[in-house]
């Protein structure tokens, strides 16, 4: 178990957060620049935190109250860089035996064969870091991670430097790794898609705080901030005030669509008449209409943004001619429906149970 | 007959040899300590370890007579042991070593700040300690310009002319190098010897470039980068 509670200042924010990962993978999930990398650097050990104390299966190595810092080398955590940080002029093998100085060598061999099937490239092993494709660089960095059985694991964006292909692989190839490795997992990413495929709880990361620690279901389904929406895929948001609402249900005001809409909401949230609240929703779950009905708002068809294929184009709809809103949606068979007349309006429908709201302070 | 042109070139042998080899790791062990140390001296010890290459051999003889004179703090402690270095050939090692220091401190400093952090970060979570990162991975991938740094040292010093003189004198077979004797020639009016000699230093300085280069393009084949 690694029980974290750090404050360090950076330029421009402080990073101050605390976050427990118990024998899991957890994704920490945030746009550059919120601190993520900084947190991995100071459990390692590589940058001291002004204050707090870090513990792992109950052993303290860092203690700004009892002035305890445990060097790196004897934290027992293991570093996957996210430029992999390969010793360029030791081959795969030494690469991997790096982390096992001073075991018997008849113990290290049997070691670094066993990690190279593992991680299935046996043939390699004489090879130097140049030599290898960058997924294989990444597997070679995982197992030299794992070579010297750390008990926690941190992966600092492992797979941002693979096309999405590759990406696909190393991620479950890291999970079938996780089979191996028993210990604490985490991860940084800012893909939500890749958070959430692997990890099991995710910490939602904004300017230095942990603005949200769930479990990745209800990251997904119940953001609690503006970031945590736009970061969970919510790329619509609008904002509103509450004008009545019951026990699940709320009409809410939105001045831009000069209209209210109907929201269904978890019984857990309280909500009051008169509340600032953010509405979202995915853009897969936006239709389109050619008859205005219940929770619908009047569209035109504005551009497509991005996608080659069919299947994964984005659509910006624009509300009126005035441009006052914008909203995007994923919804290739509807719009190739009504193609040609949705230059004029069309109707764009939200549905109750695929808005999230979230309360404004 | 060739002993006057084989005694200078044996006693600049053994001095460079001497001063290259303790040069090397006094300016690695400056360099590697300079990188880690961010005290609140550390600009000043920096433009005092670079001070001899801007100041005059002429000023860093001068200084070195001053220190190792009998009057001087290290003249008197060597008076302990009954010795004294002055004119005697220990002291064109020093005066080598003192002008080739800032070639090889730079040099190698600037070659250990160039390695990857992330790289000696990888190495510290493996749990390796300072001491084992430094020689499995900082030197090893700085060693091309540790080795460039160690080629400038030792030319600096084989060409050291000055300082030497002051400090060392000229005492044929004992403390006249190879640029002593081709001045001390040319004042004598022998210039056929000091044209010898001359021969003598660039041969010598020619094929230390062009190991300079070798070592270049060696570390450019195994470079196997990132």
């Amino acid at each position: 178990m690694l029980e974290v509670n750090i404050k360090r200042a950076l330029p421009g924010f402080t990073l101050d957060i605390s976050l427990t990962v118990n024998e899991e993978i957890v994704s920490i999930l945030g746009p550059s620049g919120s601190g993520k990398t900084m947190t991995l650097f100071c459990i390692a050990g590589l940058v001291r935190p002004d204050a707090g104390l870090i513990k792992l299966n109950n052993r303290i190595i860092y203690s700004s109250a009892d002035q305890i810092f445990i060097a790196p080398r004897n934290r027992k955590i293991g570093f996957v860089f996210q430029n992999y940080a390969l010793f360029p002029h030791l081959t795969v093998a030494e690469n991997i035996a790096y982390g096992l100085a001073g075991q018997p060598k008849p113990t290290v061999s049997k070691k670094v064969a066993e990690l190279l099937e593992v991680i299935n490239i046996p043939a390699l092993k004489d090879r130097y870091p140049a030599e290898l494709s960058s997924g294989q660089q990444q597997r070679v960095a995982l197992a030299r991670a794992i070579a010297p059985e750390p008990e926690a694991l941190l992966l600092d964006e492992p797979f941002s430097a693979l096309d999405t292909y590759r990406k696909e692989r190393m991620e479950y190839e890291l999970l079938s790794l996780y089979r191996y490795y028993r210990g604490d997992i985490l991860f940084v990413t800012h893909d939500l898609e890749q958070g959430f495929k692997l990890g099991k709880q995710i910490a939602v990361y904004d300017n230095g705080k942990i603005v949200q620690y769930a479990d990745k279901y209800t990251v997904i389904s119940n953001p609690v901030n503006r970031t945590a929406a736009r970061l969970s895929g919510f790329k619509n948001l609008i904002e509103g005030r509450v004008v009545a609402c019951s026990v699940d249900e709320a009409t809410v005001f939105i001045p831009e669509f000069e209209q209210t809409l109907m929201v269904n909401f978890p019984k857990s949230l309280k909500l009051n008449t008169d509340q600032p609240v953010i509405i979202g929703i995915r853009p897969e779950h936006l239709t389109a209409v050619s008859q205005p009905k219940h929770n619908s708002v009047g569209c035109r068809l504005d551009r497509k943004v991005r996608g080659v294929t069919t299947l994964h184009s984005y659509y910006y709809a624009l509300a009126d001619q005035q441009n006052r809103y914008s909203l995007e949606c994923l919804d290739p068979q509807t719009f190739l429906d009504h193609q040609d007349h949705l230059q004029d309006t069309c109707y764009i429908h939200f549905n109750p149970q695929h808005l999230v709201i979230i309360p404004l302070d | 007959m060739l002993e006057p042109f084989i005694m200078p070139l044996s006693v600049s042998i053994k001095t460079v040899l001497a001063a290259t080899v303790i040069t090397f790791f006094l300016g690695i062990a400056a360099a590697r300590w300079m990188v880690d140390y961010k005290g609140r001296f550390s600009s000043l010890i920096d433009v005092l370890f670079l001070l001899p290459i801007v100041l005059p051999p002429t000023v860093i003889g001068f200084g070195l007579l001053l220190l190792f004179g009998s009057r001087g703090p290290l003249g008197k402690l060597l008076a302990l042991f009954d010795t004294t270095i002055i004119f005697s050939w220990p002291a064109t090692v020093v005066t080598a070593v003192i002008v080739a220091f800032p070639l090889m401190y730079m040099t190698a400093r600037g070659g250990f700040e160039q390695v990857d952090p992330n790289l000696e970060n990888a190495a510290r979570t493996l749990g390796a300690g300072e001491w084992r990162l430094f020689w499995t991975v900082t030197l090893p991938l700085s060693w091309p310009t540790v080795m460039a740094a160690t080629v400038l040292a030792f030319t600096r010093a084989l060409g050291e002319f000055g300082a030497t003189l002051m400090l060392a004198g000229n005492l044929p077979g004992r403390t006249t190098t190879l640029p002593v004797a081709i001045y001390f020639r040319l004042q004598a009016g022998q210039m056929h010897e000091a044209l010898v000699l001359t021969l003598v230093v660039f041969i010598f300085a020619l094929a230390s470039l062009a190991l300079l280069a070798y070592w270049k393009a060696q570390a450019r084949r195994n470079g196997r980068g990132q």
